[in-house]
């Protein structure tokens, strides 16, 4: 309970069976006497229907512009302890792999310095700790990179890069998602903690087309494992599966574009010419399938919440990559096309445009050919209906260009 | 860049911040066109701003601020 | 290296690296993995091509947690699975096993401090969501509070597996939306309807005139002036209540306790199983907030997880549901109300239009 203020509203949410986040800010007010203002400011917002946070301010660690995201109290004399309630954003392993030894230093420094509250993980991944004081950020930043870890990004910057579980422990993994989402974070540490882009720019890496982190929808980069080779098949599995359930009901009607069959002479036989690598035989039979041995990604750009000119989803840029190849020379070809991409933006875009919205507005046609790379079938679901099309040239009479 | 050229660089940028303090909010990405034409011929180039831009900010002459889109300010 | 007060600073090291972290036999088998099984809605293994096994026993969390929870979290981690954990991208708490007798205890044990066990397989997974008003300015609505009373609720799904396949739901304060909510089986968007207030004094003063002007997606911020000095007016009919200008501008707040409240959107999905990822639509345009525990809001999700429990094959997600038997027939099921605002008539909206003569008579 909370020591200072009556929270009626707020103790309806520690009835139920999931666990309570309003437990949570009481035992972090155990650890942090400044976490107990909390719940009266959220009591009242309760009350009233209405946020008492005000806009950010200029907060944030010496010679970084990333971070640490500004918080402060609409109502500072009534709930002192959480005048300054600043956001620290801390760079997470990739994966979200921990020791409990690690995690124990990681929340401990919370409870040194500020409020025990923290997101296990916020939704770009890094861990949030929630309510640092101006005065303390700097020891925090320091205690964390003591320990080894770093701030993620913040504001018009390259935001933290995550990826999924990949080879660590997952079989359909395509590619090493991890090590990729790793290297590449360790490679843009200026573009992170520096802001100079016109507004937020994400990674994502997922090994497979199941997409675990979301790439897809909120990525302006979305790196997707595919493979090249046939789905590995063992028959006997098949048959297993084939005694639990409705093989052609539950797999091979199910497949998009039809190129598997089924029957129990002959076994599952796969077309792999005409698969898209949609996943879904495989996640419903993983003891039988597999993905091919020659994996990669497809890369994908754009996606984005609504803001400002619309939701969008990811589109295909490059439909096979060789991404385990390029990872023996240290990711240099996606380095590459990550710096035609971002100097692209930095020359056309404009503030808080992000590229996906610049591409609409300047048309992919272009935007391609300025990075350098060629128009291709698997960019379109299907070619354009409508004629009118900007033609670049035409022949003057006697074979002159125009 | 000259020892030089870098310190008459940094001036120039935190005259700009300093000139339109209040008045426009100034993106790096804005600072280091600014500055790349400013300075086009003592051959500065986008990096030698990035990196003037990062001792000022190191140092704490310049500070980084946000408001929808991060932007360089004085320290207050 | 910058120096501060004499003391040298480490910066620019990035995050630290994974490989510190990873459980013996996933170092092993990195990159070996031949398949796995969900034993349970709890609790799944994977075995490797030598035939090495690692369990992982999955545990939901609120998402917002102190300190003494990751130390409960740790205390387990020591106990039963060598000090290894991991989290998931929807913030459950995986701890890794390379002995199958620790699962029973680890489950008791996680039992004992009233954690929910599941969320693998076909289950309602645990709910992503955003800050609210418990950390945000621009939230519409609480996050934590919405998503606590819908778990609540839905806890049988989560811990056991009923559902005809997963549903992914997620919660969003405001059109920012924090996090893929715009692509979730079920997603509930907190939303402002009444247009900023402007507040002259601070928007000469706090403001950047060009960029709040930009920041309108529907261009009905229009230069002005105020005391002599530049500034905004509001063209108010066609403002589409992003809350994009107070982002930019604190001089035009938007939040207003008796217009705010949520939205209801159904049927998108990010994974590439058999149909193409796919934006949520609209289902419930407007749900009054209603703290502490949002019972309309509570009211419809359930609602829609019932109609597509009931209607859905096996192995459907409620995208594919809706497209197999029409949206006019899951209006109908589900009881909402179909209005004009469900028809887009913003950018790209008449892609969404129906251009043929195929219904569902």
């Amino acid at each position: 309970m909370s020591k200072k203020h009556k929270t009626p509203l707020l103790d309806e949410l520690k009835k139920g069976k999931w666990p309570s986040f309003v437990n949570e800010i009481e035992r972090a007010a155990e650890k942090s006497e400044m976490t107990d203002d909390l719940l009266g400011q959220v009591e009242q917002s309760y009350e009233e229907k209405v946020v008492h946070w005000k806009h950010g301010g200029m907060v944030g660690v010496k010679g970084y512009g990333s971070g640490i995201v500004g918080r402060f109290s609409d109502l500072p004399e009534k709930y002192p302890g959480i005048k300054e309630f600043h956001t620290v954003r801390i760079n997470q392993p990739s994966g979200f792999f921990y020791t409990s030894d690690v995690l124990r230093s990681i929340v401990d420094i919370g409870e040194k310095h500020a409020s025990s509250l923290f997101n296990f993980h916020g939704s770009t991944g890094d861990v949030q700790l929630l309510g640092a004081k101006t005065a303390e950020l700097e020891t925090i930043f320091q205690e964390y990179t003591k320990l080894g870890f770093d701030l993620g990004g913040s504001g018009s910057a390259l935001r933290t890069p995550s990826c999924c579980v990949g080879k660590a422990r997952c079989e359909f993994a395509n590619y090493d998602a991890m090590h990729a989402c790793n290297s590449i974070t360790q490679a843009f540490q200026d573009e992170m903690h520096r802001p100079i882009f016109n507004y937020k720019f994400k990674f994502k890496f997922s090994a497979c087309g199941n997409d675990c982190t979301a790439s897809i929808a909120r990525a302006d980069l979305s790196v997707i494992g595919t493979w090249k080779d046939s789905i590995r098949i063992d028959q006997e599995a098949v048959k297993d599966y084939a005694k639990k359930f409705d093989l052609h009901k539950y797999v091979t009607d199910k497949c998009p574009t039809k190129c598997m069959s089924y029957n129990a002479e002959e076994g599952l036989k796969i077309d792999d010419s005409n698969c898209s690598k949609c996943m879904h035989c495989i996640n419903t039979m993983p003891k039988a399938l597999r993905p091919g041995t020659k994996g990669g990604a497809t890369i994908l750009i754009g996606s984005k919440a609504p803001m400002v000119s619309g939701p969008r989803l990811s589109m295909v840029l490059v439909p096979f990559y060789d991404i385990e190849e390029d990872a023996k020379n240290d990711y240099e070809w996606f380095k590459d096309l990550i710096s035609k991409i971002w100097e692209f933006w930095d020359e056309y875009g404009v503030n808080r445009e992000r590229i996906g919205e610049l591409i609409q507005r300047v048309g992919i046609g272009n935007f391609i050919e300025s990075i350098g790379l060629e128009p291709l079938p698997e960019m379109v679901a299907s070619p354009r209906g409508n004629p009118f099309v900007l033609y670049e040239e035409y022949v003057e009479a006697g074979g002159e260009q125009g | 860049m000259t020892d030089e050229t870098k310190v008459k660089l940094e001036e120039a940028i935190v005259n700009l911040i300093k000139e339109y303090a209040n008045k426009k909010r100034f993106k790096p990405g804005d600072v280091v066109k600014e500055m790349e034409s400013k300075f086009s011929a003592s051959g500065v180039t986008k990096d030698d701003v990035k990196t003037a831009i990062r001792d000022l900010t190191d140092s704490g002459r310049l500070i980084y601020g946000y408001a929808g889109g991060s932007f360089l300010a004085l320290p207050e | 290296m910058a120096e501060v007060s004499g003391v040298k600073r480490i910066t620019d090291i990035g995050p630290h690296d994974y490989n510190d972290f990873l459980h013996p036999v996933i170092k092993k088998n990195y990159g070996k993995w031949k398949y796995h099984e969900i034993l349970s809605p709890s609790h799944m293994v994977h075995v490797s091509e030598d035939g090495d096994k690692i369990y992982t026993v999955r545990v939901g969390s609120p998402r917002l947690v102190s300190s003494s929870f990751i130390k409960d979290l740790c205390d387990l981690a020591d106990k039963y699975s060598g000090g290894y954990l991991r989290f998931t991208t929807r913030n459950n708490v995986e701890f890794l096993l390379d002995k199958e007798e620790n699962i029973k205890p680890l489950l008791d044990d996680v039992g004992k401090l009233n954690l929910p066990a599941g969320g693998i397989g076909n289950v309602v997974a645990n709910i992503v969501h955003t800050q609210g008003w418990v950390h945000c300015h621009t939230a519409a609505s609480d996050a934590s509070g919405v998503v606590k009373s819908l778990m609540d609720e839905l806890y049988e799904y989560y811990v056991n597996a009923q559902l005809p396949t997963k549903v992914r739901i997620a919660f969003a304060c405001c059109l920012n939306m924090c996090g893929a909510v715009h692509c979730s089986d079920i997603a509930v968007l907190g939303i402002h309807r009444r247009p900023p207030r402007l507040i002259p004094d601070r928007i000469v003063n706090l403001c950047e005139i060009p960029s709040t002007i930009a920041s309108c997606p529907t261009n009905v911020i229009r230069p002005d002036t105020y005391n002599g000095k530049p500034s905004v007016k509001l063209i108010e009919e066609g403002c589409v209540f992003c809350g994009n200008c107070f982002t930019v501008c604190p001089g035009m707040p938007i939040a207003d306790p008796l217009n705010d409240g949520v939205s209801i959107w159904v049927g998108g999905k990010v994974s590439n199983a058999r149909s193409k990822p796919a934006f949520s639509k609209l289902a419930v345009p407007f749900l009054e907030n209603d703290p502490p525990r949002w019972p309309k809001v509570v009211e419809a999700v359930k609602t829609i997880l019932d109609a597509y429990k009931k209607g859905a094959h096996n192995g459907e997600r409620v995208g594919e549901w809706i497209e197999r038997i029409g949206w006019p027939k899951f209006f109908k099921v589900t009881g909402f109300e179909f209005t004009k605002y469900h028809i887009d008539d913003f950018r790209l909206g008449e892609a969404t239009l129906n251009y043929s003569a195929q219904i569902r008579q």
